[in-house]
């Protein structure tokens, strides 16, 4: 999990273009979206699509969207669990 | 004089029917028709509204064609032409454009039918219309706003017999980029309902000829009473949660309309089917229309949503339900969510119906309502009042030399300021996180506007901004196709999808500055920059003292730019910029004033230079009036501009400096917006540097500068002191 939550920090400046954040300033149980890190809904889509690309796992609805963005671990425990269950 | 402005012919081309019988019949039943994906093939088959008609598969896209059928449709009981065409569209050759990126086509004549402006001029070349011919692309928004500025050149004598057009057709671009954003519904639309999920993409055109008249025509079907324009400057899609530019747009049309709430009898709403836009749509309404609302429904839930047409395709809808006495459903709610609290009208009926709101809101924050009423009154006669010139606040410009500063620099030595300049030194002054999900030309129209506020004494936001592209994003436009082919259709950029938009840097712009008035995006090829000062003219309000944003840039882009602009292909060097001007009405102190005074179509029209020397008085005056004359001729029509500009010095034996600015600026759509810039530079320097014009400095004595476009278009701007 540890790897996954290091992963996604870098994936998430690098999808997001987060110029003037690093890896360090992620706090892994904080709010993701509409948090100190400027992330807002555009990104969550930009997020789906960057997750069901690199990990095969779909979020294709808000309600769903909402449960799982709302923070960096939310996010690695559903991609975590998702992909295991596709892999199985 | 006073001035009513009525609708003489319609014409419509729908997923619900076509022509006048089959939209009433569609009226009195409100039958859906939207169904899975048909018209293109792919894995992912979403519901659509499709127009049931199949063309030619030759290089005339879609979107041209429907305008076409709905252009005849509307001009078949008033043979002849028309003194303007404003067009609304946002895909213009888009689904030709994908098809041939996606083949690697790289003959540039193929894509002659690309650009969002190539709608209106095929329209213009059909019906042999001089002009002006105007490209508004507000996105969703975008067939309201068209009515409202073919008003505007009604009341303003300019034209007497406008016709406004919106088309937009389906294609890979639009259905995959709204399927990105998880706005479709995957049971199509349901505006209203409470288990609502989202939009339908859709398509269709609308066309409606407009005539001003003291008197009611024997043709007219309705007169339009007043529109009005605003701004969320809130975000770049989600529309703001109050609805406060929805709300603002509603009361600025009914104020144009001279007209009070409880004057109206049926409102026709936007009503996407979105979650977010039915709510903040529904506060605005209900905000206004407190004491009583009347009757109101969205037809989206029957046709889908045909994007930049669905507002001239709802006026006509709403014209027909006035002259019937009908008020279409809200096709598609069974349950009428509870949140909104709107109660839409769920089964067709039989009303007297007289005077009309309608309403088109867009990316952008863009929102545009406009009130549509029978000719029974007396309508709401308008003093004609002929548009004046805008006094100059402040100017700034890029260009291949960088800023504002640097171009001068080298521009009145005489020097070359063509290049492309790095984008990051370009936006280094704005703050990463505005910046990050921008590209070249959204970053270029921020940069513009920053400079203008650190620059400009005593700077106060603007209260509109028009803002000309010739192509629009093509970073955005490019990246989003080639993730989605590179991915099979099954990925792309959601955040480059709502870059793509024409408005998408307006949006920017008015976010940034706080620009809740009007937000106009225009594009007209080389004269896109003329349509944003021309609608300006037309659009600021008259009775404010706030300001005005008139901008226009264009980015180069390496695999684009010379596959759909044959100047860009033609020029030694790749180069882009632009130009704004913060503008406002003349106070009584004197100033600089500039005006777009000239703007027609040169195909079919040999005298145009003739008609162009009328517009600016005779040649003595010319002589007396302008000391120097900046001139643009675009690379791939300099034996045409060449030629109309001999023809003018011939005619008017201007023996001032001559300027071809393109040869030191280079090569790109909005050049113009740059050179009025620059313009405005020689008139604060009161002298043409020799270096400039070739022999010696050259007093201006007071005297203003002419700047003149040629090419398929011939257009002037005059800079000058009061």
């Amino acid at each position: 999990m540890e790897n996954l939550l290091n992963e996604l920090k870098e994936k998430v400046i690098e999808t997001l273009n987060l110029m003037d954040v690093t890896p360090g300033d992620f706090d892994v149980d904080g709010q993701l979206v509409g948090g100190d890190l400027g992330i807002d809904s555009i990104d969550v889509l930009e997020l789906v699509m960057m997750i069901e690309k690199d990990y095969s796992v779909v979020i294709d609805n808000k309600e769903l969207g909402e449960k799982v963005f709302r923070s960096l671990r939310t996010l690695a425990v559903f991609i975590d669990q998702n992909r295991s269950k596709s892999s199985q | 004089m006073k001035v009513r402005t009525f609708i003489t012919g319609i014409g419509i081309i729908t997923p619900v029917g076509t022509g006048y019988h089959e939209i009433q019949d569609f009226i009195r039943t409100g039958n859906p028709t939207i169904r899975p994906l048909r018209l293109f093939r792919s894995e992912t088959v979403l519901p659509t509204g499709e127009v049931n008609q199949s063309f030619p598969n030759d290089d005339i896209p879609r979107t041209h064609r429907l305008a076409m059928i709905a252009a005849a449709d509307a001009m078949k009981t008033n043979p002849g032409t028309v003194d303007a065409i404003v067009m609304a569209t946002s895909t213009g050759g888009m689904s030709v454009t994908e098809e041939l990126l996606r083949k690697n086509e790289t003959a540039p004549e193929k894509y002659q039918y690309h650009a969002a402006g190539s709608v209106a001029d095929y329209i213009a070349g059909q019906l042999r219309c001089f002009g002006p011919v105007i490209t508004i692309s507000t996105a969703c928004s975008s067939g309201t706003a068209a009515l409202k500025m073919a008003l505007e050149l009604i009341r303003s004598g300019r034209a007497k017999k406008v016709l406004a057009i919106a088309s937009d057709s389906l294609c890979r671009f639009t259905y995959f980029g709204f399927h990105s954003l998880q706005l479709i519904d995957p049971s199509g639309a349901r505006p209203f309902d409470l288990n609502r999920k989202g939009m339908t993409v859709s398509e269709g055109a609308a066309a409606l000829l407009l005539e001003a008249g003291e008197r009611v025509p024997e043709t007219a079907c309705a007169e339009i009473l007043g529109a009005g324009l605003s701004c969320d400057a809130y975000h770049p899609t989600a529309p703001h949660p109050e609805g406060e530019g929805a709300r603002n747009a509603m009361l600025q049309a009914l104020e144009d309309a001279s007209l009070s709430p409880s004057d109206i009898d049926y409102i026709n709403l936007h009503g996407t089917g979105t979650v977010d836009n039915d709510l903040s749509e529904a506060k605005a309404v209900n905000q206004i229309f407190a004491e009583k609302k009347p009757p109101l429904s969205s037809v989206k839930g029957a046709m889908g949503h045909p994007l930049a047409a669905a507002g001239l395709i709802e006026a006509v809808i709403c014209t027909i339900c006035i002259q019937q006495n009908l008020i279409p459903a809200n096709t598609g709610c069974t349950i009428p969510d509870p949140k909104p609290n709107l109660q839409p009208v769920l089964s067709p009926m039989e009303h007297p119906v007289d005077t009309v709101l309608s309403n088109s809101f867009g990316f952008g924050g863009n929102n545009a309502s406009v009130v549509i009423r029978s000719v029974k009154g007396n309508g709401n006669p308008v003093l004609l009042k002929k548009t004046s010139p805008l006094e100059v606040i402040g100017c700034e410009c890029i260009t291949g030399a960088g800023g504002t500063t640097s171009t001068l620099n080298r521009f009145l030595n005489g020097e070359n300021c063509n290049g492309v300049f790095p984008l990051a030194a370009l936006s280094e002054d704005l703050p990463p996180r505005l910046i990050r999900r921008l590209k070249r030309l959204p970053q270029m129209a921020l940069a513009l506007a920053d400079s203008l506020q650190k620059n400009t004494i005593s700077f106060q936001s603007p209260l509109s901004i028009f803002w000309g592209t010739g192509w629009g994003a093509l970073s955005e436009t490019y990246d989003f196709l080639i993730k989605l082919f590179e991915s099979n259709e099954k990925f792309t950029s959601p955040t480059d999808f709502i870059g793509s938009v024409h408005n998408a840097a307006a949006g920017q712009v008015a976010m940034y500055l706080k620009s809740k008035g009007a937000n106009i995006t225009t594009t007209g090829g080389d004269y896109s920059f003329e349509q944003a000062l021309l609608s300006a003219s037309l659009l600021h309000p008259v009775n404010t003292d706030e300001s005005v944003l008139v901008m226009g840039a264009d980015e180069y882009h390496t695999k684009l730019s010379g596959l759909f602009d044959g100047s860009v292909s033609n020029s030694r060097e790749n180069s882009d910029g632009g130009g704004a001007l913060l503008l406002k009405h003349p106070g009584t102190a004197r100033g600089m004033n500039i005006s777009c005074c000239f703007y027609e179509r040169a195909e079919h029209h040999p005298d145009i230079i003739q008609a162009l020397i009328r517009s600016l008085g005779s040649p003595e005056q010319i002589g007396r009036k302008f000391g120097a004359l900046l001139v643009g001729i675009p690379a791939s029509l300099r034996e045409c501009g060449e030629k109309q500009l001999r023809e003018f010095l011939n005619q008017t034996r201007f023996n001032k400096p001559v300027i071809d600015y393109r040869k030191q600026i280079g090569e790109y759509a909005s050049a113009s917006a740059t050179a009025a810039v620059i313009g405005i530079k020689l008139l604060q320097l009161n002298h043409i540097p020799a270096r400039l014009s070739g022999e010696h400095d050259i007093e201006l004595d007071g005297k203003g500068i002419l700047l003149i476009g040629t090419g398929t278009f011939v257009t002037a701007i005059e800079i000058f002191q009061s």
